[in-house]
């Protein structure tokens, strides 16, 4: 990934590391440029507050992913035939 | 008094180290897979051929690693096995062009009357619809960072594709999911009247 130059006092630069600053993926030195510059520009802590907000909605998605009991004894019978004993 | 064979005893201590290991990991397992197939059946279909995988070749899985990566690499390869699908596209794109797209998508929200939509509006059957109608090459980069909390780094080896390629897919993921999520909420009419264009 080509990286633009970071510059404090260009919303540009900033709102280019949106999503590695939101994963935690900055150095620690890129990381406070982006923390001052969000500190005193309000439209680009509105895009960073609004990405988050995203992450937070996904994050809380609860796919239907719980393993049912039935799932459970379907596979546990399936593997029954492989010569798997649960004990 | 039972005479054990030692071809028994191996068993039994295959099957205790599976039961052990292996099976607890059924819930994330079901969860990831529901949500790479789209669809809770063919996920439950999955989830039983990567568990019959699993205990098949349970004497490759190096114990010292993480089981849950061993399992998801299964389940993925099962995926496409049962979908007949080669190796999947990849994303192209500067990943810093993406989170700049990110925030036209935030001023497009704003400017729909949609800002606030998330703290809003109950987003959740809306992004599982969206996360559904993704490529699969970008969801299960989206479903395995964003849901399931894994970082860059885990995802790139358990998708055996460089780490820029996880990034770029889950940018890419994030914004079809951000510009499909403005779409349900204007259609649900949410946004301003006449915002969508």
């Amino acid at each position: 990934m080509t990286m633009s130059v970071l510059n404090r006092d260009d919303c540009e630069s900033i709102v280019r590391r949106l999503w590695p600053f939101l994963d935690g993926k900055l150095t620690d030195a890129d990381r406070e440029i982006v923390v001052d510059h969000l500190a005193s520009c309000t439209e680009c802590r509105s895009h960073f507050d609004f990405a988050k907000a995203f992450l937070e909605a996904v994050h809380g998605l609860q796919p239907s992913g719980r393993a049912d009991d039935g799932l459970r004894t379907r596979v546990i019978a399936a593997l029954a035939k492989e010569g798997y004993s649960d004990g | 008094m039972p005479v054990t064979t030692p071809g028994q005893s191996q068993t039994s201590t295959r099957d205790a180290e599976f039961s052990a290991v292996a099976l607890p990991l059924l819930p994330t397992l079901t969860r990831f897979a529901r949500a790479l197939a789209g669809s809770d059946s063919e996920g439950d279909d999955i989830v039983q051929e990567t568990y019959l995988r699993a205990y098949r070749y349970w004497h490759t899985f190096d114990k010292s690693t993480d089981c849950r990566r061993w399992l998801v690499s299964i389940c993925r390869n099962a995926l496409y096995d049962m979908r007949r699908r080669d190796r999947l596209v990849d994303a192209t794109d500067d990943a810093e062009l993406e989170s700049l797209a990110a925030t036209r998508v935030h001023r497009a929200a704003v400017a729909a009357g949609l800002g606030d939509m998330y703290a809003r509006l109950d987003l959740g059957p809306a992004i599982a619809k969206a996360l559904a109608a993704l490529d699969s090459a970008f969801r299960e980069v989206v479903v395995l960072s964003d849901v399931e909390g894994y970082a860059y780094e885990e995802i790139a080896v358990m998708l055996d594709i460089p780490i820029g390629t996880v990034r770029s897919r889950l940018y890419r993921a994030r914004r079809q999911l951000q510009e499909a999520l403005m779409v349900y909420a204007l259609d649900a009419g949410y946004g301003v009247t006449g915002a969508r264009k």
